[in-house]
């Protein structure tokens, strides 16, 4: 005997707008009776404090107390019995009725380091107290509809990077040789675009090993009184391999993790934002001794730009 | 029995058919009336180019011929078409490639190439098999239980790094890699060998791995996960460009698997698209499809692979890998193009020159896979847009130019080692030049080529096509190879004055003159512009010092030159080639091109005395190699040979030409066509030859001839024809010149037994022997028969195996004596019969002989003996001082009985004969046959009468009453009979 959840959607991604469909899945070989079968949706951002930048004392608080974000429960079916063989039971929930008010907001799913935000559908079959109860429980992702009807065009900066804007300590005969590398990027970008822009080196007179970009995500947690923000390195794209000619244009084009982004959230107790970081390496041989290090940390061989990056709700 | 008298000339006017007239010749040309052939011959002509004239390399005509060939019906063809033709092109591409670069020519490669780069490609190549040849999924479980195995155990027998194919089961083509593979194998044999224990339990792995994920009925996992796996791994191939030269070979393979697996993810997406998930049917998509189209499903599958491409880090592999399912963007965008000019810029990021254009290649390879529908749609939306959606590799070849530009001015240029390198970076990245380039051009119209030639920066404005600003060298190269015939004829000077200013080391200058020249020529422009062009070129010839640059140069406008009739400069070409040769001659590259001048300036002058006029030509000539040399002289041979030759210093010019042919041939080879044509040509020659009434000085040079050639057969037959056609023409000179016509027959006589097969020689000696005749010299002809006789005598095979060809040539050479002899006077000391009487003991000693042949030699014999019977003999040899039998023997009843004697005998013998015929047609035939003869030679006396009945009888009896011969013989059989008992 066993229950199965299948949402409509193979890619169960549902709008918050959108009701959730699917249907449960009762497969067995006998007739039973039950005490109705209920259908439960649970969304909650979970927190959690753990190594990076917090301290001991934050550590040992452990799991910040969740948010709930909703938590329905309806009756698909009375009580009554079910046939042997496979029976479907189809069913629709909306994940938040109209009139429903002082709930949090509905954020997207997310599952970061620190903060997972996650939707649940569980299905329970009741059999009174000398049967177990029967359940399944699926995930399903939540994406948000733009909320403003105008599209956000995309901002973009312009940037510049000298010898001179690095705040690090250099090579020598980076720093004395010298190097200009302009371009502009995306600042602002909706999540089913990629970040574009484009780079130029001007001029380098130590030869570049690579560019990259670095897009970082950073998740605060409100824990008492301080914020503790975890970094994370999500992807790095190679956007130049070589030393390349100068003074050609070079497209950036990052797509978007889809996992690992959602739009950028500033609220009270948490927040989740991102950042890009352009590095430009340049050929040295301290480079090959320390082929894995930490990218967060600007080096001798490396120059940094670093632009704050909003994520906004796909663009319909 | 007695011989029928017969009056020949009243024989002969009473059969012979009544002649008339004609007006005109039969044979002669008709008038060309019909219309239609005359539009073919024109069509023709019109179309017609010598393949063997192309400038470039035969790998380039195959190329460009096919592509001429299908541009036309590509464009008037669908799509898929178009498909198949870009797809079929990318195949022979590649196979160029491959060979371009062979790697067994290359030595370093085992020490450069990483161990995992071997395995890495035995294994995908494996797996690519595998998971291709597999359209559903029972094939793909067999695949897995036979085919590995197979390999596996090939691969474990031979203990090798790299697969050997299976047995013919997957495409040619990939069996063709896999042995390139092997030969690569064999080149490096230093490099360490895997323990077959490791490459089986891979092996085993990778199977497991594949076969687990299918069985666990999660079909679409399995072969994601192995695609994506081995895409990654493949695109990372391409990243590694230490071992330069295996570059190419590497790419092939690996860019054949990301198609592959793109084809496979494109099906997939396309299947999405389609049908349900339960597998019912969606829809179709149309060819042309819009996004519109496409199921949300089948798009967010496609995104995924994006998504996930996109993932990628490193540049290289997620440029391989997004342009390996280009195509796919179609269910994503409406205008894929966009993506193309994208993803080119993104190859800039990529500063290894080599993986940088290789990838460009890949890219324009791609491309044609989006272009056929969306070309359509780009011409639609702006019909005369400047780049006409091919902007991206306009965009390609700037960025190469820039990138070239860079490699060339590099400081280290005074290394000679590193300018080595560079010349060999550039020789590898020229393939992808050419290939993008092409592309360009390929389906650019007129007015565009304008605009694209523009946009790669030459010329300053459009009424200038090509402004004064030097270029790349090798840019310019693939360029004017690519561009339309009519702009380079109307931009001819422009053209020479960019290649003048264009100097680098990245391709030889003069190879871009050579091609300008070549170029030219295929369209035929403006009569001043021919001439500032060659004058310009002239001057840049002379500075050279090398003869391989000139000659490179030269050989590409001679065409050009001759066409417009300079005459002054074929001269000037030889003298300055003959200053610049030095005393080395010419080597291997410049012979070809020396060879290729030549015969130009050959067919062009069409008859030897211009070119023997042409100062230093005999020079030149004399610069080349035995090979080439060869060539030429045929050449000349055969030009000169279309008219008699009679200046002494042209035939001692060609006598020379033909020795130095003949000794040219190593081992004489009567199979060998070059040859047979060598000999035919030296054989016409000396018939051509013509010393008028000199004939003496002409019996000498056939004499040298002799000696020169002595060792060919047909030479030497031509030089007996030859002598015997100068005793005749002496002999018709009238004068009395016995003494030259023995010498004549001399030499006839010592060249014939040279002669090797036997039946050329009787022929010979009957010709010599007929040719004595009418010299009157009739000993020389008894000795000559008597020659015959014995080359007859030795003709008999002891094996007895005769060719029933060979047979029935002796049978007819043999009828031929029989007619000579009617001519022969009989010898007194010998006996008037006695040519008759040995031929027949010779005849009789054939132990090979057929019944039906000796019948029918005994047959010629009886009408021989009638023949000389007679008081007037139909023909004789009208030399006035040789009497025929018929005056020699008139009357003498001796004589008349001797004949009859003996051609009783004969009779006898042939009625048994004919019954000795085992066939029983045959028999018929031959009864019929000897009934005539007979009826024709003897009078119709009883005795014969009954013995042609019996014949009849016998014929009756073989071939039925109904037979025609066989009526009408008894019909004349009848006439006889009635004509003898009025004689009786």
């Amino acid at each position: 005997m066993s229950v199965e959840l299948k949402l409509s959607r193979s890619n169960r991604v549902y709008r918050a707008t959108e009701p959730i469909e699917g249907k449960i899945i009762i497969t067995s070989h006998s007739s039973i009776s039950h005490y109705g079968i209920r259908l439960t949706i649970y969304g909650s951002v979970n927190l959690q404090v753990r190594g990076g930048s917090a301290g001991v004392i934050e550590a040992f608080y452990g799991v910040v107390k969740p948010i709930t974000i909703v938590n329905r429960s309806l009756e698909i079916k009375p009580s009554g019995k079910i046939t042997s063989g496979v029976t479907e039971i189809p069913f629709s929930v909306v994940l938040r009725q109209h009139g429903e008010e002082n709930l949090e907001k509905i954020y997207e799913t997310f599952h970061g380091v620190n903060i997972s935000i996650q939707y649940l559908v569980t299905a329970e079959i009741m059999r009174g107290y000398l049967h177990k109860v029967l359940t399944s429980t699926v995930e399903f992702i939540v994406e948000n509809d733009n909320p403003l009807d105008s599209p956000v065009s995309p901002e973009t900066v312009i940037f510049y990077i000298t010898q001179d804007t690095q705040r690090h300590p250099l090579l020598p005969e980076v720093k004395s040789g010298g190097f200009r590398v302009t371009g502009k990027i995306s600042t602002q970008c909706a999540l089913s675009d990629p970040i574009t822009g484009e780079l130029t080196v001007e001029s380098s007179a130590v030869p570049i090993q690579s560019i990259d970009i670095h897009l970082f995500r950073m998740e605060s947690v409100l824990v008492g009184e301080m914020i503790v923000t975890e970094t994370t390195l999500i992807q790095t794209t190679q956007i130049a391999d070589g030393d390349v000619s100068r003074n050609l244009t070079l497209p950036i084009y990052v797509i978007l993790p889809r996992l690992l982004t959602c739009p950028t959230e500033l609220v009270g107790p948490f927040s989740i934002e991102f950042k890009l970081m352009i590095i430009i390496s340049f050929q040295s041989d301290l480079s090959k001794l320390h082929s894995k290090s930490d990218p967060k940390i600007p080096r001798l061989w490396t120059a940094v730009e670093s632009v704050p990056l909003e994520l906004v709700y796909n663009i319909k | 029995m007695a011989f029928r008298i017969r009056d020949y000339e009243a024989e002969e006017e009473a059969h012979s058919l009544p002649r008339l007239r004609t007006d005109f010749h039969p044979l002669a040309s008709s008038s060309p009336s019909p219309k239609v052939d005359d539009d073919v011959v024109e069509h023709e002509k019109s179309e017609f180019f010598d393949p063997l004239r192309r400038p470039e390399t035969t790998e380039m005509v195959s190329v460009e011929d096919l592509q001429e060939f299908d541009i036309a019906s590509v464009t008037k063809a669908s799509s898929s078409d178009g498909f198949q033709h870009a797809e079929r092109e990318w195949n022979l591409f590649k196979r160029l490639l491959m060979q371009r670069f062979s790697v067994s020519k290359t030595v370093s490669i085992s020490s450069h190439l990483d161990m995992s780069l071997w395995k890495a490609l035995g294994f995908i190549y494996l797996t690519v098999m595998t998971i291709s040849c597999c359209s559903t999924p029972g094939t793909f479980v067999f695949c897995l239980h036979h085919n590995f195995d197979s390999r596996a155990l090939l691969v474990v027998q031979r203990s090798d790094i790299i697969l050997k194919s299976g047995k013919g089961s997957e495409k040619s083509s990939t069996s063709m890699h896999l042995e390139d593979l092997d030969d690569l194998q064999k080149v490096s044999e230093d490099v360490k060998v895997i323990p077959k224990e490791e490459y089986i339990s891979r092996l085993h792995e990778l199977k497991d791995d594949i076969a687990r994920a299918w069985h666990a009925d999660d079909r679409v996992t399995s072969l994601k996960l192995s695609i994506k796996a081995i895409l990654r791994l493949v695109a990372r191939l391409l990243m590694d460009t230490t071992a330069s030269q295996f570059y190419p070979t590497v790419f092939v393979l690996a860019t054949d698997i990301l198609d592959t697996l793109g084809k496979m993810v494109w099906e997939r997406i396309k299947q999405k698209a389609e049908f349900q998930e339960d597998g019912s049917k969606l829809c179709s998509l149309p060819e042309r499809f819009k996004v519109a189209d496409v199921s949300s499903d089948a798009k967010e599958t496609c995104n995924n692979w994006f998504c996930k491409i996109g993932s990628v880090k490193e540049l290289l592999p997620r440029i391989y890998l997004e342009l390996a399912i280009l195509p796919c963007w179609r269910f994503l965008l409406d205008e894929p193009v966009d993506c193309l000019q994208r993803l080119v810029m993104m190859t800039r990021g990529i500063a290894d020159p080599l993986a940088s254009s290789y990838c460009c290649l890949y890219l324009a390879h791609c491309a044609q896979k989006l272009h056929p529908r969306d070309m359509v749609i780009c011409a639609n939306r702006e019909p005369f847009s400047t780049n006409f959606g091919a902007g991206y590799l306009i965009t390609c070849i700037n960025d190469i130019k820039t990138m070239l530009i860079r490699m060339i001015s590099s400081k280290e240029m005074t290394n000679g080692k590193v300018l080595e390198n560079k010349k060999l970076l550039i020789s590898l990245v020229e393939p992808a030049i050419e290939y993008i380039m092409k592309s360009l051009f390929e389906n650019a119209i007129q007015r565009q080529v304008s605009n694209i030639i523009l946009d790669l920066g030459l010329g300053g404005n459009p009424s200038v096509m090509f402004g004064k600003f030097p270029y790349i060298s090798i840019l310019l190269h693939h360029l004017l190879k690519q561009l339309p015939a009519e702009i380079v004829s109307s931009n001819a000077v422009a053209i020479l004055q960019l290649i003048e200013c264009s100097k680098d080391c990245s391709y030889d200058q003069h190879l871009n003159y050579r091609l300008l020249g070549f170029r030219l020529f295929e369209k035929s422009c403006q009569i001043d512009v021919v001439n500032a062009v060659v004058e310009k070129i002239m001057q840049v010839v002379t500075e050279y010092s090398g003869l391989n640059q000139y000659l490179m140069v030269v050989d590409a406008y001679v065409d050009i030159i001759i066409q417009n009739q300079m005459d002054s400069y074929p001269g000037k070409i030889l003298e300055d080639i003959l200053k610049r040769s030095g005393e080395k001659g010419a080597g291997e590259n410049e012979s070809a091109c020396l060879q290729s001048i030549l015969m130009k300036l050959l067919s062009h002058f069409n008859n030897l005395e211009s070119i023997l006029a042409l100062n230093h030509f005999l020079e030149v000539l004399d610069m080349l190699d035995a090979s080439p040399r060869g060539v030429v002289n045929t050449n000349i041979l055969s030009i000169a040979t279309r008219n008699y030759i009679c200046d002494p210093t042209a035939t001692q010019f060609l006598f020379e030409i033909s020795q130095s042919l003949h000794d040219g041939i190593e081992f004489p080879n009567v199979k060998d066509v070059d040859f047979q044509q060598q000999a035919r040509l030296i054989s016409r020659f000396v018939q051509m030859v013509d010393y008028g009434p000199e004939v003496e000085r002409h019996l000498t040079f056939l004499v040298d001839c002799r000696g020169a050639f002595g060792t060919t057969n047909e030479i030497k037959e031509t030089l007996v024809h030859s002598s015997n056609y100068l005793a005749i023409k002496a002999m018709r000179d009238g004068k009395k010149q016995t003494g030259f016509v023995k010498s004549c027959l001399a030499f006839s006589e010592v060249t014939i037994p040279s002669v090797s097969a036997s039946a050329k020689q009787l022929n010979l000696y009957l010709e010599t022997a007929e040719v004595a005749l009418l010299g009157g010299l009739v000993s020389h002809s008894y000795g000559l028969l008597d020659s015959a006789f014995s080359c007859l005598q030795s003709s008999d095979t002891p094996d007895g195996t005769k060719q029933s060809t060979d047979v029935e040539g002796l049978v007819l050479i043999l009828q031929k004596i029989c007619g000579l002899l009617v001519m022969v006077p009989g010898n007194p000391d010998l006996g008037s019969t006695y040519l008759p009487k040995a031929m027949i003991s010779i005849v009789s000693s054939y132990s090979w002989i057929t019944p039906k042949f000796k019948a029918r030699i005994l047959c010629a014999v009886v009408l021989l003996l009638a023949t000389l019977s007679q008081s007037r003999l139909p023909y004789c040899g009208n030399h006035p001082e040789v009497y025929t039998n018929d005056l020699l023997f008139f009357g003498d009843p001796s004589y008349c009985r001797e004949l009859e004697l003996l051609s009783n005998d004969i009779l006898q013998n042939l009625v048994n004969i004919v019954h000795q015929e085992p066939s029983q047609v045959t028999r018929g035939n031959m009864a019929l046959e000897t009934c005539n003869c007979i009826l024709s030679s003897y009078r119709s006396t009883h005795e014969i009468l009954a013995i042609c009945t019996k014949l009849t009888a016998t014929a009756k009896a073989c071939s039925g009453t109904n037979d025609n011969f066989l009526k009408a013989t008894i019909r004349s059989l009848d006439e006889h009979l009635s004509t003898s008992q009025v004689c009786m």
